[in-house]
């Protein structure tokens, strides 16, 4: 069984075509990285797959569940790319009503809070209104609510915009982590070089899905010694989506 | 509907209520603004009120004159324009009907009204007339001007007579026994903040989550619209019940407010009334796109609660080409009820109608609510 497995999706916004034909395929247990200029259909795709918003047509498999579905939702996780926290609340507040919307109890909530605030760095800002925190740290409070109840998968949507450099190490090391226990993580991010650390990628563009594959290979594969270089090679072509490294 | 994730949204939105130091402020202080402006500034002129004239006078056949019927003389001389007059020969059974709120006064002329009117032209009599006036107490205003029109008419009538009669009307209270201004409008002030501040509340609070993309966040979980929309609908038929219990206590030691009926009743009806109201601004959070639009309803929302809803002027006084929209109104129900539990000492078996009326726009509004928060394309 795939995590996700997307066949000739598409999603209309009116009569244009944000995402094209997209067939995705991620395996269990890896990071893929959804990757893409601004207005590519990265967004969209995952809005999709999170089940926030419906499908223009084609299939959407999640877990093997068509999506929207209430059946996944218990094991998804998904941050938005916009900060969207409730920002009335206090730091704590919103973690715990996040467990609380899992169904996690008292206790769980408590000891799983308290790793999330070590891990975004926060554990003094426990009790801080969101409001009053800066851009970054929201950001921050934002991917502790998607992590809160160990999702098996987890869609996260350019969760490194805003973060410091040291952070953002960080944040792919937790991305590590999650994965070595089991969780399957799709970023999306247009940061082309921390996508490196992910086990596949996919480029898109205008929608649709142009490259798919393992970094280093889709780097050999092009001749170009960055995931940018190669994006702009794919994109050249126009041709249908090749996925070297893939049998 | 899973009980502990509405619970949850309920707690979420307290939270989010209570940390927020203006929404506080608003809940407690614009009540208590509105019931001290308002409650001095008020009072209105009046048109169309129910009344039932009950003529047993028998008139008097007078030598030379003809037949004579003061009583008919002092029923022409009412002001059709304020009063609607219905005949009844029973006065019981006009009473009954002055009971159940059907009119608001009933005139009685006994059966020897000219007569004793006659007689006390005489001088060398010591004879008076009377006629009875049977009121509902429990709208001040109507109260006071039925017996205004009243008292006019009989002077017109004794002006046309020409002579000097000693008459004297006989006042007996139905309800609200000393019934004042300030204790018709209680109830009413505190079913039309309730309206306005859980509308406003619950339209801003949504707005915000539109925007900020919580709404579509929580819906990504296992949380579903319907357990959003009962979670809201808790906190805020508990924030409303909050609301009238703090009015009905300023009310009594501040101004002194009568209350005969029983006051739970009342505070059950305004908490029907909030689940009404957060539903109405969680269906008109949908027509909104960004947090500043909310003041743009914020016509839409006051005006028809200012007018049609009989919060500051009985429905009597509006013309009566309009008094059907005030059936679209929630806080009309509410505050005919509340001022009948609390005026008039009524209980469930006689607000009925309009406790069933807010129930319905619940089911109906709350129904819409949560499908206006389905994800859409
Ligand atoms: N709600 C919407 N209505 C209309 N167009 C939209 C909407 N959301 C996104 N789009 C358009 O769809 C395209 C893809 O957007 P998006 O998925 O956000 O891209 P990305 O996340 O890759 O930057 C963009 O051209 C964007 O303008
Ligand atoms: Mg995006």
């Amino acid at each position: 069984m795939l995590a996700v497995k997307t066949d000739k999706l598409v999603k209309c916004y009116g009569k244009f075509k944000a995402v094209d034909d997209l067939n995705l395929h991620v395996e269990k247990g890896e990071i893929y990285g959804l990757l893409g200029p601004n207005g590519a259909g990265k967004t969209t795709a995952i809005k999709v797959l999170s089940g926030l918003i419906k499908k223009t047509s084609g299939t959407a498999k999640v877990l093997d569940i068509e999506v929207p579905n209430k059946l996944v939702s218990g094991n998804v996780g998904y941050m938005p790319q916009e900060t969207a926290a409730y920002i009335g609340l206090t730091v704590h507040q919103n973690i715990e009503f996040f467990g609380k919307l899992f169904g996690l109890d008292k206790e769980h909530i408590a000891k799983r809070e308290k790793e999330l605030l070590e891990f975004i760095d926060l554990t003094d800002w426990r009790d801080e209104l969101v409001q009053n925190l800066s851009g970054g740290m929201k950001h921050r409070v934002s991917l502790a609510c998607a992590l809160i109840h160990e999702p098996d998968i987890l869609f996260l949507d350019e969760p490194t915009v805003g973060v410091d450099p040291k952070l953002r190490i960080k944040f792919w090391k937790f991305f590590t982590k999650m994965k070595e226990n089991g969780t399957t993580v799709i970023i999306t991010t247009h940061y082309m070089d921390e996508a490196r650390r992910c086990d596949r990628v996919g480029f898109m563009r205008q929608g649709k899905l142009i490259a798919e594959g393992v970094p280093e290979v889709l780097m050999k594969e092009t001749g170009t010694d960055s995931l940018e270089d190669a994006f702009l090679k794919y994109a050249d072509i126009e041709r249908p989506p090749v996925r070297p490294g893939v049998k | 509907m899973n009980m502990k994730r509405v619970l949850a949204v309920s707690k979420r939105v307290f939270m989010d209520l209570k940390n927020d130091k203006r929404s506080l402020a608003l809940i407690i202080i614009a009540p208590l603004f509105a019931m001290t402006v308002f409650g001095l500034a008020f009072s209105g002129e009046l048109k169309d009120v129910n009344v039932i004239v009950v003529n047993h006078d028998l008139g008097m056949d007078v030598p030379t004159i003809g037949e004579i019927n003061f009583a008919d003389d002092v029923v022409n001389n009412l002001d059709s324009e304020v009063l609607i007059i219905e005949y009844k020969s029973n006065l019981d059974s006009a009473l009954e009907d002055l009971e159940n709120g059907e009119a608001w006064a009933v005139i009685y002329f006994p059966e020897d009204y000219t007569n004793n009117t006659m007689a006390s032209m005489n001088p060398m009599l010591d004879a008076s007339s009377s006629i009875d006036l049977y009121i509902d107490m429990s709208n001040a205003n109507v109260a006071e001007s039925v017996i205004m029109e009243t008292n006019s008419a009989l002077l017109a009538t004794i002006e046309d007579t020409g002579g000097g009669i000693p008459v004297t009307i006989e006042r007996i209270d139905v309800y609200g026994e000393n019934a004042e201004f300030m204790d018709f409008f209680v109830p009413g002030i505190i079913c039309f903040t309730v309206y306005l501040l859980t509308t406003l509340l619950t339209l801003m609070s949504f707005i915000g989550e539109r925007v900020s993309g919580t709404l579509s966040r929580v819906l990504a979980t296992p949380l579903t619209e319907s357990e959003i929309v009962a979670g809201y609908a808790i906190t805020f038929s508990l924030v409303g019940t909050f609301q009238a219990i703090f009015l009905v206590v300023v009310g009594i030691a501040v101004f002194d407010v009568m209350i005969v009926g029983n006051v739970f009743l009342a505070f059950l009806v305004v908490a029907l009334l909030a689940i009404v109201c957060q539903a109405l601004g969680i269906l008109l959070s949908a027509f909104a796109e960004r947090e500043a639009q909310a003041a743009q309803f914020l016509p839409f929302i006051v005006m028809p609660g200012f007018l049609l809803s009989g919060v500051f002027w009985p429905l009597e006084a509006i013309p009566a080409w309009l008094r059907p929209a005030s059936f679209f109104v929630p806080p009309s129900y509410a505050i005919e009820a509340t001022r009948s539990v609390m005026l008039r000492g009524w209980g469930l078996d006689m607000i009925w109608p309009q406790v069933l009326a807010l129930i319905v726009f619940a089911i109906v509004l709350l129904v819409l609510a949560a499908i206006s928060l389905r994800r859409r394309g």
